[in-house]
């Protein structure tokens, strides 16, 4: 049970993601070659080397403007009897914004909400119901506009997620809120989103804002946080070209999932993340859409046999998803498709088919067969065990007693090869040493369908230090840790395929080097703390409204506040440092040097100095636009090291 | 010195004031004395710290106090059993404007980035009364703050400490805000009143009647109309003067924000940079409210105020933004503080 149920509300409008730049370069890192330049806001083709787009944004992430646009009960349409259609939904009004942050500059492509609270307030704002964002970062970015603008601005994605701690106030003027809430007897509730048309105009209204449309309905405690157990709609890449920052699906629909209620004998089928928009942001007419299964029954891997149509999503006419203005955010691109009841039992046992126009077409991998973790974002120290999820589908029911192998797949993350513009220097390698995480290579899903995973990691040093050399073996202060993948697959190939591949559906992990202070246990300002203070005094330009966090003597005077911020859980909106990248190790040593904070002894001046290597070229090479684009070109699937 | 309405204080006089009374003046004082603060935010963030170090630290020291203020106020009022009203739509007084309970012909306070003029307002709000005189001599229908707090602290002595709430009901403690005072008798409840008027308004003329190592505010803002620091002069009269180090006010160090951007025609349009910033901040004021009354309400937990502390920060790290031209450089919002209980789209 999720989100795609009979009983759900949608809603639409904008949200803001106000996010920091500066830390968009790895080689931003080094503070031995940062230069002041790199806090400014970029200037005509991004030379010199700059803070990106927004250097100075605070991590922010809001939902603005977001209406109830839609509800349904058991199916059905509530009508403006019910003032559900008139509520709002909100982040919080009584604690800070929720935060965006990436994993890792060389992870940049999981990007994870923390600290959201998420409201159902009527028209006045008052609340109905309070409830924590479960944290989730965005999956299934893709190339979604056609009327390009270039890069982020381009892009489409989806967060999935549960609401928890919910606190409802009287609902009773709301026959819907009456009825979320008694099916949310579990404690949850289930949330999808979709993002897109963000805007990268400084000088625009909507600078760092985008399009948001969504879904909340209920959710089952048995099934994933951030996945449907459902029917999943598998899309081939087209290949790589210079026009394609993110993914752009073969048959012209994105990724997409469907639902099939067997008591209600409907298919909710959600379109949110999966049709490409023109002009305006408005969805780009690809003709009817039908679903269909095949029938008889398939011999994977070959589809064969005939098509049934089951219904139709029309393009055009009254209420046609490329023709109705309000079509979008009235359905965040969810619809239900009535399924006959004579079609059911075939429906439930063979693959399904999305198709428009001549080209547009995207089905269910031949087998009806996948797997994907739940959560699939990790930070971890050295000596972290974790176990990881993975839930294992065919035909929308759990894969139960089936083999899963794992394998390091570093292809996702970001990396380049040589120094290219607007980079300012090489980037750290990635995904090295291999070995610090541990995993099975293989297992079975259990009666659920469910293999929970055992992930323990190991210390990887410091191989993302910079300037490391004979000399030089530690290097100097660098980029925290390393960044790994593992990739879930069918073990059995011949059986259940493993094509199409998903290139975002991998796990991502941030594993922490280990840190103890050069005293042990009596860590000091210039052994241990200002270097990394400096770092993220470097990186978030937004620190200097409060205070030079690279300076001693500001540090001194706002001790306070840093135990506090530094002191806190990393769900809380206040926590620092805002990236979610501080190890526990050196947390620790932090508020053990804020309860006693010793100066120490300054380091003996740099003999040598390291600088940048930025392309100097008078025309350098067109870059992608935003920072999204900009790492996903850099992903080691494009550029074998 | 600004005058309020006699009104202020109706059924405070006497052996047996109305404990009622005596709680709706008390919210008064926490209405008056969060109303200073968003005229001092205002200066404060319009102004480039760069340039005015030294104006920026004064201001600051008196908004930080005001907050202190408004939560002496608020511990009063709850040991009385009342409950302080700050997240309502009405709690955040209109700019431009008189001060809540404020005479209306008397003064009116603009939200304006800082200059010589604003200052003026400042000081006026500030001044002390020279000479103190409570009660008033003159039948009037004003009354001067420091007349208005004597005014509650002899209702505090009527009522008597058989009023006050004993254990200590909904109380901010120096545990949680420095300074603070924990309300449990007509002592206490006297002790933060006599902080209030010692520390900003309504002392008496000299400057060393500031506590907590601090002078009183209006003393601290005529350091910035003398162009000095006050220092002691021992053996002169007075025994201090404004001759320590100089408090330059630099007119270049001021971001060009609006005056009074609440009302037409500096209101700022739907759709615009302005509006988008002032939208997220009159949201994420209201939000600072509703996290104040529930930390004043009963929630005075260290985990409270550290989301009051947060929501604190966020407020300052966007007004310093949007005030100095944040990201586009040639826009400079100042924040209207209105009521705003969501986020509306750009």
């Amino acid at each position: 049970m999720s989100y795609l149920n009979g009983t759900r509300l949608h809603f639409a409008g904008r949200f803001q993601a106000n996010v920091s730049t500066v830390n968009n370069d790895p080689g931003h890192f080094d503070n031995a070659a940062f230069q002041p330049g790199y806090q400014q806001l970029q200037g005509p083709g991004m030379n010199p080397p700059n803070g990106w787009f927004n250097p100075e944004g605070d991590a922010a992430w809001r939902f603005l403007g977001c209406n109830v646009t839609s509800a349904w009960m058991n199916g059905q349409a509530v009508t403006t009897a019910d003032p559900v259609l008139t509520f709002q939904i909100a982040d919080s009004d009584s604690q800070a914004p929720a935060k965006l942050v990436d994993l890792d500059p060389e992870q940049q492509l999981v990007s994870t909400i923390w600290g959201l609270q998420v409201r159902i307030a009527d028209a006045s704002g008052n609340t109905l119901l309070l409830a924590d964002f479960d944290p989730a970062g965005f999956i299934d970015i893709w190339d979604r506009a056609t009327a390009s603008s270039g890069g982020d601005a381009d892009a489409g994605a989806m967060y999935q997620s549960v609401l928890t701690n919910l606190r409802w106030s009287n609902v009773a003027s709301s026959p819907f809120l009456l009825a979320l809430q008694a099916a949310a007897s579990t404690g949850l509730l289930s949330i999808k989103f979709n993002v897109d048309s963000f805007n990268l105009s400084f000088n625009s209204p909507d600078f760092m804002t985008g399009r948001i449309t969504g879904t909340i309905g209920p959710a089952s405690a048995a099934e994933p946080r951030h996945l449907v157990i459902g029917r999943q709609f598998m899309a081939f890449a087209s290949p790589p070209s210079p026009k394609i920052n993110f993914f752009m699906p073969v048959g012209g629909i994105n990724f997409c999932v469907a639902v099939v209620d067997t008591v209600a004998s409907c298919i909710y089928l959600d379109l949110g993340n999966a049709i490409a928009t023109g002009v305006g942001g408005a969805l780009v007419n690809l003709g009817d859409l039908t679903l269909s299964v095949y029938n008889p029954l398939l011999s994977p891997p070959a589809p064969a046999g005939s098509l049934i149509t089951i219904g139709t999503v029309a393009a055009t006419g009254a209420g046609g998803y490329a023709t109705d203005p309000d079509w979008y955010s009235r359905t965040a691109g969810v619809v239900a498709i009535p399924v006959s009841a004579n079609l059911l039992p075939l429906v439930q046992q063979s693959v399904l088919l999305l198709s428009g126009n001549t080209g547009i077409l995207i089905t269910e991998p031949p087998s009806g067969a996948f797997v994907r973790a739940d959560q699939f974002v990790y930070r971890m120290s050295p000596g972290d065990s974790v176990s990881i999820p993975f839930y294992a589908m065919q035909y929308g029911k759990p894969l139960r007693q089936v083999g899963i192998s794992f394998v390091q797949d570093a292809s996702g993350l970001q990396s380049q090869v040589g120094s290219g513009f607007p980079f300012v220097m090489d980037s750290p390698p990635v995904s090295t040493p291999p070995n610090s995480i541990a995993f099975a290579g293989a297992g079975s899903t259990d009666s659920n369908g469910v293999l929970n995973l055992t992930v323990t990691a190991s210390d990887p040093g410091t191989p993302r230090n910079f300037g490391i050399s004979p000399g030089n073996p530690i290097g100097d202060y660098g980029i925290d840790g390393q960044v790994y993948g593992i990739r879930a697959s069918f073990s059995d190939v011949a059986q259940y395929g493993n094509n199409p591949v998903n290139p975002w559906n991998f796990v991502s992990f941030l594993v922490w080097s280990s840190f103890t202070s050069k005293v042990p246990n009596v860590p000091t300002w210039y052994d241990d703390v200002q270097p990394m203070f400096q770092q993220y005094a470097n990186l978030y330009p937004v620190m200097n409204r409060f205070l030079n966090l690279g300076n001693y003597n500001d540090v001194l005077a706002n001790v306070r506040l840093l135990q506090l911020a530094f002191g806190l859980d990393p769900s809380n909106p206040n926590s620092m440092p805002v990236t979610r990248d501080l190890s526990p190790a050196k947390r620790r040593t932090i508020l053990a040097w804020l309860a006693n904070p010793i100066a120490g002894t300054p380091p003996a001046a740099r003999t040598t100095t390291r600088t940048a290597n930025p392309s100097t070229a008078s025309n350098p090479a067109s870059m992608k636009t935003g920072g999204k684009a900009m790492a996903a070109a850099r992903r080691l699937a494009l550029q074998p090291r | 010195m600004i005058r309020l309405k006699r009104a202020l204080v109706a059924g405070l006089a006497g052996p047996a004031p109305d404990p009622t009374a005596v709680i709706s003046a008390l919210q008064s004082a926490v209405e008056l004395e969060h109303a200073t603060i968003p005229l001092y935010l205002y200066a404060l963030y319009s102004l480039n710290p760069a340039k005015n170090p030294a104006i920026v630290e004064i201001v600051q020291s008196v908004v930080i106090e005001e907050m202190l203020h408004m939560s002496l106020a608020s511990n009063v009022l709850n040991a009385l059993g009342g409950d302080s009203q700050i997240d309502q739509p009405g709690f955040i007084p209109f700019y431009p404007g008189p001060l809540p309970g404020g005479v209306e012909s008397q003064l009116k306070v603009h939200l304006a980035p800082f200059s010589m003029a604003q200052l003026q307002t400042f000081l006026t709000i500030e001044q002390p009364e020279d000479p103190p005189v409570y009660p008033a001599s003159v039948a009037s229908d004003e009354i001067t703050i420091g007349e208005f707090y004597a005014a509650i602290s002899s209702a505090l002595a009527a009522l008597g400490d058989g009023a006050f709430a004993n254990p200590p009901r909904n109380q901010i403690g120096p545990d949680l805000m420095p300074e603070c005072v924990v309300v449990t008798d007509v002592a206490s409840a006297q002790a933060a009143l006599a902080i209030i008027v010692q520390q900003g308004e309504g002392t008496a003329t000299s400057p060393e009647e500031g506590v907590g190592g601090q002078v009183a505010h209006y003393f601290r803002f005529m350091q910035i109309q003398e162009g000095a620091l006050l220092v002691p002069a021992p053996g002169q009269t007075p025994p201090w003067s404004y001759t320590g180090a100089p408090v330059v006010f630099d007119p270049t160090g001021v971001y060009p924000v609006q005056t009074d951007p609440n009302v037409p025609p500096n209101a700022y349009g739907a759709g615009t940079i302005e509006a988008f910033a002032n939208d997220n901040f009159n949201y994420t004021y209201t939000s600072f409210l509703f996290a104040l009354d529930a930390l004043l309400s009963g929630q005075n937990t260290d985990a409270q105020m550290n989301v009051a502390l947060g929501l604190m920060m966020s407020l300052k790290g966007q007004a310093k933004a949007m005030m100095s031209g944040i990201p586009d450089s040639t826009v400079f919002t100042g924040p209207s503080f209105q009521y705003q209980t969501v986020n509306p789209a750009a």
